[in-house]
């Protein structure tokens, strides 16, 4: 083995670009959709066969969890409200992929928070679109100004994704994510998270879910995980509090509620841990408090 | 455990991400190719994560991943052509690299597949039976390739360092 020990050590020294992390994550934020978009298809493909048989999927759903967590992604079959995919398309603009799937909250009555939320994420969907194909130009400008060729540019290609994911349900509430994503030299997305209670018309808080310790319940899960993280070698990719790294959850702070009903806390990449480690989540199991 | 939770292939990837960039630059020559071959075996890892049936498996599996993705962009810009399988074993290694050049510059001027047994075998330090599951090929083909790759790069090594 030791024939090869310059040449192993030649190639460890390859130089490690900062981007990785970034197209790394890219690359795991495309395949998650893919995959979902695989998985909704499919099944929207068999409610449709068995559109005669509703009762029975119904049924399905609560028996078999596995399917209950892939069938979240399609929409809910409720009597009080749904949420519907209301634009969908696939398609490819120039070097532009799009991936789009917009989500909408159908309510039986007009209903304040519905239409507030609908507007809000079809004004977020938007600018997203926007946003894109601008970054695509100053993009294209600024690889042909630094020395591409022009059949070099058309070789690149930019993905946009706009996805949503219901993470729970029940008759009158709803929790559920949308992501913007953007992937070409750089990558990013944005999540945004919607708690909704839809019978009375406000969103959810964590202090809802926690109690009036909601602050010090979710500070301390949390710090409790980010301690845990730190391998044996000292590592973690949480930043540490003097680096801006985490220090408290406030009224701002994101988060989502699992299916069985655990508020889960969630930074955005680079907001408090290495690039590389994407948007970290935290569910925060202290559930004394939880009505 | 039956299946991976696809936040352990996360972690995987995130962990290892130097590894897998090194490997994908050592084929393609080219910082910006390497990191999209990255993002390109990572998305479709994602999307076919219910093809890898055993969790032990995850590394060869992803790693055949990665290396299926920078030999088809080899591939699109023929920039190299596979050899027929004859080629590369028997007989192939009268024809030895010059060996005045360093190591690592004769291993990048070995065939494709041969290129992949050693750079698995002593950069990845993977089994052989993990680079048998990488490349598809048994475990006696992956035997002879790594025996070729060696007697081209003029490089003798003993039973235990070869198959350690």
């Amino acid at each position: 083995m030791d024939e090869f020990k310059d040449a192993k050590k030649a190639y460890e020294d390859i130089p490690i670009p900062d981007e990785l992390g970034g197209r790394v994550w890219a690359g795991v934020c495309q395949g998650r959709a893919n995959r979902r978009r695989v998985q909704r298809r499919r099944l929207l493909r068999t409610v449709g066969s068995l559109a005669a048989c509703f009762a029975l999927l119904i049924g399905g759903l609560n028996l078999f969890p596995g399917f209950a967590s892939a069938a979240a992604d399609i929409p809910v079959l409720g009597g009080f409200f749904q949420v519907l995919t209301v634009r969908n398309y696939d398609t490819t603009e120039g070097q532009i992929n799009y991936h789009v799937s917009v989500p909408e909250i159908q309510t039986d009555a007009d209903d304040a928070l519905a239409r507030k939320v609908n507007e809000e994420i079809q004004e977020r969907v938007d600018a997203h679109l926007e946003e894109t194909k601008q970054l695509w130009e100053e993009y294209r400008e600024a690889y042909l100004a630094t020395g591409g060729t022009p059949e070099e540019w058309e070789q690149r290609q930019m993905d946009v994704i706009v996805d949503y994911e219901i993470r729970s349900q029940t008759d009158t509430t709803v929790s559920f994510v949308v992501n913007l994503f953007q992937g070409s030299f750089n990558a990013y997305n944005k999540l945004y998270f919607y708690n909704l209670d839809l019978a009375n018309d406000r969103d959810i808080t964590l202090e809802d879910l926690l109690g009036e310790d909601w602050v010090e319940i979710c500070n301390t899960a949390i710090q409790k995980q980010i301690d845990e993280s730190v391998d044996e070698n000292g590592f973690t990719y949480f930043f540490p509090p003097d680096k801006g790294g985490f220090s408290t959850v406030d009224e701002t702070t994101s988060f989502y509620i699992n299916a069985d009903g655990t508020p889960v806390v969630v930074f955005p990449q680079y907001e408090i841990a290495a690039g590389a480690a994407g948007a970290v989540e935290f569910p925060i199991r202290e559930s004394s408090n939880v009505g | 455990m039956s299946r991976i939770h696809e936040e352990q292939l996360t972690s995987f990837f995130v962990e290892n991400q130097a590894r897998f960039y090194r490997l994908a630059y050592s084929y393609l020559k080219n910082r910006e190719e390497a990191l999209d071959a990255v993002q390109s075996a990572v998305c479709r890892a994602l999307e076919k994560q219910d093809s890898l049936q055993e969790p032990d498996a995850l590394r060869a599996w992803f790693y055949r991943i990665l290396i299926n993705v920078c030999t088809d962009m080899l591939r699109r810009q023929k920039r190299v052509t596979l050899l027929p399988p004859e080629e590369l074993d028997e007989g192939s290694y009268e024809d030895p690299l010059p060996a005045d050049e360093l190591l690592q510059r004769r291993v990048e001027e070995l065939p494709l597949e041969l290129q992949t047994v050693i750079k698995l075998r002593f950069y990845e330090e993977l089994s052989l039976k993990e680079i048998s599951e990488v490349t598809g090929w048994n475990l006696n083909t992956v035997k002879t390739r790594l025996y070729t790759a060696l007697k081209k790069l003029r490089v003798s090594l003993e039973g235990e360092e070869l198959y350690g």
